[in-house]
């Protein structure tokens, strides 16, 4: 799914304020990002109104990269859709 | 109505100030869950007051210091009513004695169900309270956990790290517009002052400036304001609900 994948690296370059092309599949959300705590929640947030999916608190640590993310995503669209 | 359709939590809400809280906040329009340790009648009487008014009510069993149960309170809250607006820390225990006499079992308890209760709570609370950008939390401390009162080294450590906790999180939480604070109760009428002994009341009645012990809508008034819009500004503060005990 290409497009999921640019719309949330699209939505974490906005979070984060960089550039979309700096958000590569494996580039590390806190350590080459600058992310926070907060912004990883923020992100969350934001795929659920997006997708309008449900992921659990428990989720949060495994926001570490773009392509962590998309997986979740994924995970909890399909989740819904079944 | 100052809280008209949102939800509130209660700790500790079958008896004494919590019992206040949650008829104020059922009178004010929020629908109110509430969590007791073992007062089942009081819990279930109380439930029914507040479904008498027109609000409804959510009643759980619950331990403070347990933390998988404070989540499936938050878990519980959101499915049977549909939200959670405001949050009330209040279930509290004492276990008084001087510090040579207390084990550490007095010890532990105390901070279980007072501090780390607040924690529990707060902690499975505040990721609903961050993504929805709103949020109002009040801590009920005590005055003991500022001035200090002798045999109650647990009780106070635990609401003096109550007051810590507020402020910490005040601060972290504020870019989300969700305040919080604590409101310190004095000397309040209820089954905690029980112990005390009918000459030492009339002694602190002299020695509180507004010449009465204080009541438990004494504190609920001041929950109130601080939940309410109109505090929209105050975050991070205690208020002292004792007559002017101690005054600082």
């Amino acid at each position: 799914m290409p497009d999921l994948e640019n719309e949330i690296r699209n939505m974490i370059a906005e979070i984060v304020e960089k550039d979309p092309s700096e958000v590569t599949p494996d580039a590390k959300f806190f350590e080459e990002l600058g992310m926070d705590s907060m912004m990883a929640l923020e992100i969350m947030a934001g795929m659920e109104k997006k997708y309008k999916i449900t992921i659990p608190e428990e989720k949060l640590t495994k926001l570490t990269t773009l392509r962590e993310t998309v997986a979740v995503a994924k995970e909890y669209l399909e989740k819904t859709n079944a | 109505m100052l809280f008209k359709d949102k939800v509130a939590i209660v700790t500790g809400g079958s008896r004494g100030i919590g019992r206040s809280l949650v008829l104020m906040l059922a009178e004010e329009g929020a629908d109110v869950a509430f969590t007791y340790a073992k007062s089942v009648q009081e819990a279930e009487a109380l439930s029914a007051q507040v479904k008498q008014s027109g609000r409804r009510a959510l009643a759980l069993q619950m331990d403070a210091a347990d933390f998988d149960k404070a989540k499936e309170l938050i878990e519980e809250v959101k499915a049977g009513l549909g939200r959670l607006d405001l949050l009330v820390n209040n279930a509290g225990i004492i276990k008084d004695k001087a510090l040579m006499m207390m084990t550490k079992e007095d010890w532990l308890s105390v901070i279980d169900t007072n501090l780390n209760g607040t924690f529990n709570v707060t902690r499975n609370a505040i990721v609903t309270f961050l993504k929805q950008k709103s949020g109002a939390i009040v801590n009920i401390t005590s005055v003991s956990g500022v001035a200090g009162m002798s045999r109650q080294t647990n009780y106070a450590a635990s609401k003096a790290g109550i007051i810590g906790f507020t402020k910490s999180l005040a601060r972290e939480v504020a870019p989300y517009n969700i305040r919080v604070n604590a409101v310190a109760p004095g000397f309040i009428e209820t089954d905690m002052l029980a112990g005390l002994k009918e000459e030492f009341k009339e002694e602190l009645k002299k020695r509180i400036p507004l010449s009465r012990l204080g009541r438990v809508e004494d504190v609920a008034g001041a929950v109130k304001f601080l939940l309410s819009d109109a505090a929209g500004f105050i975050t991070g503060q205690t208020i002292i609900v004792d007559g002017g005990l101690f005054i600082q």
